[in-house]
């Protein structure tokens, strides 16, 4: 009884414990650098959503159950003051949730979109944020173009280039055009359409999808928050 | 023991997809890209010379019953380490491996080499045979990824090598994966054939 049932238990739960000793210890020497990369990403991301805005503190708002995080900036162009907008939406894709950042102006022009978590198929769907490079490795090679500074240069990633300017009032349609080509883009924007990835019609709805629940929620929750913008109260 | 054949073994003459037909699942969702195969080996490595190490280690206290989940828990362990070292240090790889790196647990060729190889023999060798698997594993990722990012994205190593030609994008997709690895096994067997009959 006690060789059949106590001993297997002890042995696995002394490996258990060993294990999850090492993990607490690993999780401790990555989490300052996990947590790093979470607020870099997040401050590039709204850099690049509402660039040359100054942004504020990120207000939460609780709408249809879940947690609508969203940011405002304003931006000085000559007298008047614009103002712009962030927030955070998110729509199943093929692999759980793709979640992006977008920034709209005052008459929902998208300014910007920022894929900030996926977990599409690689070579699919998680080309939502591949950057279209323009170099062939040849003229890498010939060119002799600095290797690393190629690599990490940091380019918006076409699929997300796409939304700049659409309107989010609007529905945002999607076409199938193919490999990504800016010369593209002034056909698009008169369709307010974005070319779809390739192979990845999910993901490319699930992004569009988002945008629109959140331009949504985000008008429910300026709504909300006009009393006490204009009463003063508190 | 032959170090060296432990070693070796894993690269030709067991290598694990090719011949023992393991670890098909990363083999052909990953292989999409040659960065992506780089990454994943890397991963796949380190938790099977891990595994391997302390599977040896406790071949002799542990319950034969009890080997799975002792084995399970041991590898998660290892595969939570690169997950999480991944994620901190080099996250454009993280995101774009996505799911494929918590899968590392449910990699056959992990729990294979430690049922088959880490649990009857000492630590150096199961070391250098985890270390061989990986890279026979990483090879086969290596020449798999090499064709279909060549074909399906029209790049290699990321850059473009055609402009303005549209990739087939079948190369990408499953089926891509399906033929290239048929070609890949037919030369394979076709050389150890030829070897044998000689």
């Amino acid at each position: 009884m006690i060789r059949e049932i106590v001993k297997p238990t002890l042995t696995l739960a002394a490996i258990a414990f060993i294990s999850s000793l090492l993990l607490s210890y690993v999780q401790k020497y990555t989490e300052p650098a996990i947590e790093r990369q979470k607020r870099e990403k997040l401050a590039e991301a709204l850099r690049l959503v509402l660039p040359g805005f100054t942004v504020g503190e990120a207000h939460k708002v609780p709408i249809e159950g879940s947690e609508f995080t969203f940011w405002i900036g304003d931006r000085r162009s000559g007298q008047a003051v614009e103002k712009g907008y962030a927030f955070i939406t998110g729509s199943p894709g093929y692999g759980g949730d793709v979640e992006s950042m977008v920034g709209v102006d005052e008459k929902g022009k998208i300014l910007g979109l920022s894929i900030l978590d996926q977990s599409e198929s690689p070579g699919l769907g998680a080309r939502c944020v591949e950057v279209a490079n323009r170099e062939t490795l040849w003229d890498c090679l010939l060119k002799k173009i600095p290797f690393r500074d190629h690599c990490e240069e940091k380019r918006i990633p076409w699929f997300q280039i796409q939304f700049k300017w659409l309107d989010a009032t609007r529905k945002i349609r999607v076409e199938k055009r193919g490999v990504w080509n800016p010369d593209m883009r002034p056909r698009l924007l008169e369709d307010n359409a974005i070319s779809a990835l390739t192979g990845a019609t999910i993901t490319t709805d699930a992004v569009v999808r988002s945008v629109e629940r959140g331009t949504a929620r985000l008008n429910k929750a300026l709504a909300m928050r006009l009393p006490d913008r204009e009463g003063g109260a508190r | 023991m032959n170090y060296w054949k432990e070693f070796a073994k894993g690269i030709w003459k067991r290598n694990p997809q090719l011949i023992v037909g393991l670890g098909f699942c990363p083999t052909l969702a990953i292989s999409t890209s040659i960065s992506n195969a780089f990454w994943m080996t890397v991963g796949v490595t380190f938790v099977l010379m891990g595994s391997n190490i302390l599977v040896s280690l406790i071949r002799r206290i542990a319950p034969s019953h009890l080997r799975i989940p002792i084995y399970i828990t041991i590898i998660a362990a290892f595969v939570t380490i690169v997950d999480l070292s991944l994620k901190a240090y080099q996250p454009a790889v993280y995101k774009s491996l996505g799911i494929f790196i918590p899968l590392i647990v449910v990699n056959c060729i992990i729990l294979g080499r430690a049922e088959e190889f880490a649990q009857r023999n000492p630590i150096l060798p199961s070391l250098l045979d985890g270390a061989g698997m990986g890279i026979g594993f990483g090879l086969t990722l290596f020449v798999l990824s090499f064709f279909r990012e060549i074909l399906g994205s029209n790049k290699l190593f990321g850059f473009t090598l055609i402009p303005g030609m549209e990739p087939a994008a079948v190369m990408i997709l499953a089926p891509g994966a399906f033929f290239t690895l048929a070609f890949m096994l037919w030369g394979m067997n076709a050389v150890n054939s030829r070897k044998r009959n000689r």
